[in-house]
């Protein structure tokens, strides 16, 4: 047990990725021509549009503008006298704004979402019933389809049910960077908060555009508001509130609508005017006319004649534009992505109250849910023009169709000719090396001493312990809420309640809705934190306990002394690597019932942020002829017997398998790949399982010094004489 | 004419595969050829170790009337040219629409094996070669590098070889010079990642034709004073005969050899299969059964000539370097114990059994002392037959033996596949100890179960199907 020892603060280095290439184009002047990808284009959209304060929290797609807004303090934040905060959760981020409820400000806050702005939801709900004075921007990184790692669900309910504005743009820089901008003016407008929805692959598209000047805020820290000002109005009590609710509707979602009309924000491409027609969000609008053009129905400029109408705001939608382009038509098709079908539904509803005779498509020809990719957009589309639209569209859609699913169809009849069996998947795991692994591993061993244990998980990289090869994990409900959701649990099943958590999660929300929350009452719980100091999945942004603030300087917040300040007795810090240190912390956390909460903490920095900085350290050491070490880890082909129970231990990408050239072998054996990093996992597990003597680890010292040259010589002279050489 | 569509190109990578470098290359490639160009990616996971994709489209003219549009999407039979360094993840992107016959692919001959081949038991892995003929066949073109020959495996510049594949290719319109200037101006490993681009060109040049699928067995010679003995095997059989007869040799002595012979015998005598298919599986199995890895044995591997210089070789290392080699021993009690004659045994304690418990040694094997350790248990062969895990096993071989030659008379597929279930004593420890249980529940009261021999047929086939299945597959 940890008897209270000082703790050293941690200290990890971020050090070498550097941002200035970013950093540096983020200051382009008027007509220079800005490449890069979208996130970062809207970046630079908010320094050309004058904000005074960006915050926000990491997470794909869209940590690169923190990442780069972390590194831009001395060139651009403090010149332009920009407030910058990394923030430690999204409510917090969310919360940034309240600067603009009274005075003339702009602010951006960015996230991922749904989840983050499910974590900023109490905060936007205030925000959306006070409303504001200056421009606010909420960016989120719409983490919807391929490639996404959470729940799959839009914003666009929670747009609505704020009653705030949601832009989903075209995805053309031009376009994007000019409603990024556009989207304080919105704001200002109807005194509403603005969410700026980008999906996934929009964030990471590269393009470009012609910049402006950055526009120096009227309030910074260079130029303080006159004074601080008080109205209550701006309370969220009643009476107050019941007006902003009122407001909400009779001022501003008319102003929005007001603005959308006025400036034409949302585009009508009219085609040839026949009487159909496709209404898509903004966002869908690219997979349209990619559709349209494997259809045969649009060129390679997205010159169609086929009537499309953008919506780059979906939220709210502005009646009268919807019913002028039905008006004229037989039928239209709509467009919209994930399920509720809003648009659909309010377009229903506008041509119903408005007596147009016109059919409305939409979910009937595409998918209910998912993300819509060019190819669901594509069978959709094609089945909407054949059956609805006039000759020679719908014949010219329909032969394209069949012609491309008879191409696909061909290469897929080849390919199973050939391999019949369908090909394995590749879902996500740990890296090479990764610390968090072993954690798994070692419960992977202690469920085979004590039957199955119930564990809940949390968000990060540690729910890959809920796949193959580990199979440990059996809930997950959201950041840092491992700990909370595993309460019922344990006392069901009579075991102490289990959770695992990253650092992260830790700060994010594990401290308050976990450790306080099970300390307070008492909770007879296990709390495993995975502590490799930084945000690792999103990008290795720093953490509370980093031992950094976010911009580099000192920090000494730590995990034990949050934790010591609740009361927590029972800590115990293993390095991660040790496997048999970490199996016995674990057993002894397990049967310490009636300790309150124990927590385990399992050390050691990812893998990829000490490669990253250890291999020019050494390349460098090499260079200059200093004494180097270069090891890993290596299987004996002989001595391996293949039967892979190593690898159901482990699953580390550099242990691997090759066919063996002993025909007394009849299944391929384990193999350690040049990509190992020597974290020793492989044979700590082949210890503590006590599975074979395969494994071998191998130093290789460079430069060595005269006195250990001189005692390798006769070390290699004695094995000589053994018989070790050939 | 203007170009009615883009050119596109559909790049997956696994993570670590520097997909993202790739990809800023291309865009630069572009820029500075002056074509319009648009990348995005899907990354989210991909950092660890996942699948990830990368779009990659660019309009074949450089002034275009118009400001072209481009997807954020593949779209299937839309793809010029799809790249992944691993055979079967180009195979799934055929799968899913990508790959036709307008398709380009660049593709690896090795493969990059997956948990799930990974974890199964017996030989879980999806061969390259069927895959990559298919994508032959279905594709416009297949460009098949062989990356662990090119890179020597070291993966930094996997990334470069595929981008000079790409230019190579001549898919797209920009110059191999274009490429090279993209890869100077981005300025990292640009030495590096030039030499790897310019195998990838070569690669690309020379489409060199699939490999020959060969089943990479290399059979050792009989030893010296077994020609009689071996002339008594039809020809088939002979290299596994001899190779087992080395392995024996090797293991033990000629007498150990001869031992092998007479078992091998008694089931010659039997065998009416086709082409003596059961003297075969039982020559294959007994040797490896009679060469189990007693702690002798392991200290003769972990000493034999030219292994130090092996591994010195996996980490290239220099002369001067120093090599300092940590074997992970654990011995267990049963390892321990078997070592010693059965009356001796019982004075090995037992220990607790729990994970992470026991003694855990770092054998420094390149060390002098270390080394003479080892070669000091590797002499002890003489002591092998006295020990107690010879008498173990020499019994279970004798009942496996035993059931297969009642089986042969009876059912000549049900003795084949009851050599097979030799495939349960394998593995060290507790999965050896687990595996010699399954065998011996299988094998109990055979004589009883042999009157219903398809009956037992099921159970044996059912057994081999388990011993090669992930274990772990019931958790989910």
């Amino acid at each position: 047990m940890d008897g209270g020892a000082a703790i050293p603060v941690k200290k990890v280095a971020v050090g070498d990725r550097s941002f200035a290439e970013e950093v540096r184009k983020l200051q382009m002047g008027a007509g220079e021509e800005f490449h890069g990808e979208t996130i970062l284009c809207v970046t630079k959209a908010l320094l050309q549009a004058g904000v005074s304060y960006i915050g926000g929290y990491p997470g794909a797609p869209m940590s690169h503008l923190i990442d780069v807004m972390a590194d831009a303090k001395d060139e651009i934040l403090d010149p332009m006298g920009i407030q910058f905060e990394q923030s430690a959760s999204e409510a917090a981020a969310a919360s940034l704004l309240s600067a603009s409820i009274h005075y003339p400000m702009r602010g951006a806050v960015t996230w991922k979402s749904v989840v983050g702005t499910n974590v900023a939801s109490d905060a936007i709900s205030n925000l959306a019933s006070t409303g504001v004075t200056g421009g606010s921007l909420i960016i989120i990184g719409e983490d919807y389809g391929e490639g996404s790692s959470i729940m799959q669900e839009r914003t666009h309910a929670f747009a609505m049910k704020s009653s705030l504005p949601l832009i989903d743009p075209r995805y053309d820089m031009e376009k994007i960077v000019d409603l990024a901008e556009r989207a304080f003016e919105m704001s200002e407008a109807s005194n509403l908060p603005v969410f700026f929805q980008l999906r996934i692959r929009a964030c990471h598209m590269t393009g470009s555009f012609v910049a402006k000047d950055n526009k120096v805020p009227q309030f910074s820290t260079r130029n303080p508001v006159p004074r601080a000002e008080y109205d209550v109005t701006k309370i969220v009590l009643p009476p107050a509130s019941y007006a902003h609710e009122k407001h909400k509707f009779e001022a501003r979602l008319p102003a929005i609508r007001e603005y959308v009309r006025e400036n034409d924000i949302n585009e009508i491409f009219p085609g040839a005017g026949g009487p159909f027609g496709i209404i898509t969000q903004g966002g869908a609008y690219s997979m349209v006319i990619r559709a349209l053009r494997q259809l045969g129905l649009a060129d390679a400029f997205g010159n169609t004649e086929v009537p499309i109408m953008v919506l780059n705001v979906v939220y709210p939608l502005v009646p009268e534009q919807i019913t002028g382009f039905m008006a004229a038509r037989e039928s239209v098709l709509v467009v919209e992505e994930g399920n509720p079908n809003f648009i659909e539904t309010q377009i229903a509803e506008y041509a119903h109250k408005a007596r147009i005779d016109c059919a409305i498509h939409g979910k009937d020809v595409l998918p209910m849910a998912g993300e819509y990719t060019v190819d669901t957009v594509r069978a959709g589309v094609a089945e909407y023009m054949t059956e609805f639209a006039p000759e020679p569209y719908a014949a010219t859609a329909g032969s394209r169709y069949q012609a491309t699913r008879g191409a696909v169809d061909t290469a897929n009849r080849i390919l199973r000719d050939h391999m019949p069996e369908p090909l394995p998947a590749r879902p996500p795991s740990f890296c090479t090396g990764c610390p968090e692994r072993p954690i798994f591993a070692a419960m992977k061993l202690l469920m085979r001493e004590r039957g199955p244990m119930h564990v809940s998980m949390d968000i990060g990289c540690n729910l890959f312990g809920s796949l193959p090869p580990f199979h440990v994990g059996n809930t997950v409900l959201g950041y840092g809420l491992s700990l909370a959701s595993g309460t019922m649990v344990g006392p069901a099943l009579d075991q102490p309640v289990i959770a695992v958590m990253g650092d992260g999660g830790f700060w994010h929300n594990g401290v308050s809705s976990g450790a306080i929350n099970a300390q307070w009452n008492n909770y007879d719980a296990v709390l495993v934190i995975l502590e490799n100091g930084y945000a690792a999945a999103t990008g290795h942004q720093r953490l509370p306990s980093s031992g950094e603030t976010p911009v580099g300087a000192a920090s000494e917040v730590t995990i034990e002394n949050a934790l010591k300040g609740l009361g927590v007795k029972w800590i115990k810090r293993v390095d991660s690597y040790d496997l048999p240190q970490t199996i016995n912390a674990l057993r002894d956390a397990l049967d310490a019932r009636g300790s309150q909460l124990r927590v385990v903490i399992s050390d050691n920095e990812c893998m990829l942020a000490r490669q990253r900085r250890e291999r020019p350290q050494k390349a460098q050491a090499m260079k200059e002829g200093r004494a180097v070490t270069q090891e890993r880890f290596g299987v004996d082909p002989e001595v391996c017997t293949g039967d892979h129970s190593c690898m159901r231990l482990n699953g580390c990408p550099s242990l691997s398998l090759k066919h063996s050239a002993d025909p007394l072998k009849e299944t391929p054996i384990a193999t350690v790949e040049d990509s190992c990093v020597a974290c020793g996992h492989c044979g700590e597990v082949a210890h503590a399982a006590q599975l074979c003597p395969s494994f071998y680890r191998a130093e290789g010292l460079f430069n060595a010094g005269p006195l250990r040259r001189a005692a390798h010589a006769v070390n290699k002279r004695l094995l000589s004489m053994m018989g070790a050489y050939e | 004419m203007i170009a009615e569509r883009p050119v596109t190109a559909l790049i997956g990578a696994l993570g670590g595969q520097g997909g993202g470098v790739l990809v800023d290359w291309l865009v630069t490639a572009a820029e500075k050829s002056g074509y319009p160009a648009q990348a995005t990616s899907t990354p989210g996971v991909a950092q660890r170790t996942g699948a990830t994709t990368y779009l990659f489209e660019l309009f074949p003219e450089k002034n275009p009337p118009q400001p072209p549009l481009f997807a954020l999407f593949p779209g299937s039979d839309d793809i010029d040219l799809m790249a992944a360094l691993e055979p079967t993840e180009a195979g799934r992107a055929l799968e899913r629409g990508f790959v036709t016959a307008r398709t380009t692919v660049i593709t690896a001959t090795e493969r990059t094996y997956s948990t799930a081949e990974k974890v199964a038991a017996g030989d879980g892995t999806v061969p390259a070669r069927p895959v990559l003929d298919g994508l032959s066949r279905a594709s416009r073109d297949l460009i098949a590098l062989p990356m662990k020959e090119l890179t020597g495996g070291v993966s930094p510049q996997w990334n470069a070889v595929l981008f000079g594949a790409i230019a190579g290719s001549g898919v797209f319109p920009f110059s191999v010079d274009d490429c090279r200037d993209a890869i100077r101006s981005k300025g990292v490993a640009v030495d590096r990642n030039l030499k790897g681009f310019e195998q990838g060109v070569e690669q690309a040049r020379l489409k060199a034709p699939l490999p020959e699928e060969e089943d990479g067995l290399a059979y050792n010679g009989p030893p010296p004073g077994f020609e009689a003995e071996l002339d008594r095997y039809p020809e088939r059989l002979r290299p596994i005969v001899g190779h087992a007869l080395a392995r024996l040799v090797d293991y033990q002595d000629d007498a150990y050899a001869r031992l092998f012979l007479d078992h091998l015998r008694t089931v010659k005598a039997l065998d009416t299969s086709d082409n003596m298919a059961l003297t075969g599986e039982v020559a294959k199995r007994l040797a490896a059964w009679m060469s189990f890895e007693d702690v002798i044995r392991v200290a003769q591997l972990k000493t034999r000539p030219g292994r130090l210089d092996r591994i010195r070789g996996e980490l290239e290392l220099p002369d001067d370097a120093i090599l300092n080699l940590r074997d992970y021993f654990k011995p267990g009690h049963a390892e321990m114990a078997g070592f010693l004659p059965g009356w001796l045994a019982w004075m090995v304690p037992k220990g607790s059994g729990r994970a992470g418990s026991g003694w855990s040694l770092h054998w420094p094997t390149s060390s002098a002392w270390g080394f003479a350790g080892l070669k000091l248990l590797a002499g002890r062969k003489g002591f092998r037959r006295a020990g107690s895990q010879y008498g173990e096993e020499h019994a279970a071989i004798g009942r496996w033996l035993d059931a297969i030659r009642a089986a042969a008379p009876v059912d000549m597929d049900l003795a084949v596949q009851t050599a097979k279930a030799a495939i349960w004593a394998r593995g060290y420890g507790m999965v050896r100890r687990e595996g010699m249980a399954t065998l011996d529940r299988l094998l109990d009261g055979w004589t009883e179960k042999l009157s219903d021999p398809a009956a037992l047929k099921a159970k044996v086939d059912q057994s081999i199907i388990l011993a090669h299945a992930n274990p772990d597959a019931d958790i989910h």
